[in-house]
């Protein structure tokens, strides 16, 4: 403690009060409710982001998220296929 | 005692002030350029094993003076690189230099084509085919079978289900039985405030940042807390080094496949299945007690991500008639990296499995 220099003194003095409270508040039901509304409401927008975009990007020929993402699932389909065939080539 | 005035003195002073000086502006320079980052995971190692994602390595060991080979079952949520830092902080370097014929089971990153791995995928094929593997590359009949946070609890449930694998021992470090007490981590899914999949990203996995995100809530004031330690450290080369890695590992999370983050949800956290008996995987009820093995439960006293509430009950659910414990004065991550993992906490586990291995 000595060897610390006094203004790292002082910030673990503040730390030492204000982390308690911080993690508490941070473990509460309220903050944990907030968490869970906030994934929601942040899912919700994606969605009619997405939704409300994708009609103009087809117009202009582009692909949008939702392309990308079902292709994704396609390649991702295709590589537990391979695998399958891996495992059973294995025994 | 005031300070000397003497010129000679106040010479001294002033240089060392300048050199301390010089070293902030150059370790503060090159951190936020990025230009010197720590290399992780050097140590020399063969890939003896892989499957899809998976792969089994083997580090390299002239001096294997206690047999069977240890193989380490790394967690679903974090890199593997942990164990292996950086010269002078590697809890593997450690192991090797105990005698030991170390492996290392890494999952990899998961991605979507992972998203469908359940529990039983680790626990059913994983483990099993990486014991059988370290077993033929050592030319040994049996192992020690030792897992790390999540890696701990698949290791659990893979020596639980099968009997049959050639575990001389099993070791436990920081692993999470009781999920009544991983509250603050389980918060959110726990009571049902979210379901799991609507934590899950479009590649069916929970996303890394996720992850992150959760651990770093456990202690929301921590990373001002380091950004302190940093400035009043920042002239050592030796704490850079090391700083820069953890920080690397630590905002370095992997993606928790979907299909086993359901599980875990319905079945550890919410069911607390582990505690009651009531874990089924492929259809069977998963026994702890035919774990019959010599066990080793080691706890760190200040661990904020598996408190000793959580992992605690490990010795009273398995059936070993040994089953030790080891509590030790350290973090989640102090048991495997750091000064402290030196000195305090890898000797005695790496003394317990030389206790319970034979001659090489």
């Amino acid at each position: 403690m000595a060897d610390k220099p006094i203004w790292r003194q002082a910030f673990d003095a503040v730390d030492r009060r204000v982390a308690g409270p911080v993690e508490a508040g941070a473990r509460s039901d309220v903050f944990s409710d907030l968490i869970a509304l906030n994934l929601r409401v942040a899912r919700r927008t994606q969605r009619e982001i997405e939704r409300r975009t994708r009609r103009a990007l087809h117009l202009a020929n582009l692909p949008t998220a939702t392309d990308v993402r079902r292709l994704s699932e396609q390649v991702a389909a295709l590589q537990r296929d391979l695998r399958e065939l891996e495992d059973e080539q294995r025994r | 005692m005031s300070p000397s005035l003497a010129p000679a003195d106040v010479g001294r002073r002033v240089g060392r002030d300048v050199q301390r000086a010089l070293r902030r502006g150059r370790n503060g320079l090159r951190y936020a350029a990025g230009t010197r980052p720590t290399e992780v995971g050097q140590t020399p190692k063969d890939l003896i094993w892989r499957r899809h994602r998976t792969e089994l390595w083997r580090y390299r060991n002239d001096d294997v003076r206690h047999g069977p080979p240890v193989v380490i079952v790394h967690s679903l949520v974090s890199r593997s690189y942990v164990l292996d830092l950086y010269p002078g902080n590697s809890a593997i370097a450690f192991l090797l230099g105990s005698g030991l014929d170390v492996f290392l089971l890494d999952w990899g990153i998961a991605d979507e084509a992972d998203s469908g791995n359940t529990l039983e995928t680790y626990v059913d094929e994983g483990i099993p085919d990486a014991v059988a593997a370290a077993c033929e590359a050592a030319g040994s009949d049996e192992v020690t079978l030792f897992g790390y946070c999540f890696g701990g609890v698949l290791s659990l449930l893979s020596a639980a289900r099968h009997p049959e694998l050639p575990i001389r021992n099993l070791v436990l470090m920081a692993t999470p039985v009781d999920f009544t007490g991983m509250d603050a981590i389980t918060a959110l899914v726990a009571r049902g405030r979210l379901n799991p999949d609507e934590i899950l990203e479009p590649t069916g996995n929970v996303p890394a940042k996720a992850v992150a995100s959760v651990f770093k809530l456990l202690k929301p004031t921590a990373e001002i807390s380091q950004y302190a330690t940093l400035w009043e450290k920042l002239p050592s080369d030796a704490f850079m080094q090391g700083y820069q890695a953890m920080g690397q590992w630590a905002s370095d999370h992997v993606p928790f496949p979907g299909a086993a983050f359901r599980q875990t949800i319905e079945q550890l956290v919410r069911r607390n299945g582990l505690m009651h008996g009531t874990v089924e995987l492929g259809g069977e009820r998963v026994d702890l007690g035919a774990i019959t093995c010599p066990v080793l439960n080691i706890m760190a006293e200040r661990d904020h991500i598996v408190p000793l509430a959580a992992a605690e009950p490990v010795v009273e659910l398995v059936g070993s008639e040994q089953a030790d414990e080891l509590r030790l004065n350290a973090g989640h991550v102090g048991l495997v990296a750091g000064s402290s993992a030196a000195k305090v906490t890898l000797p005695g586990i790496a003394g317990w499995i030389a206790d319970h291995s034979v001659p090489a």
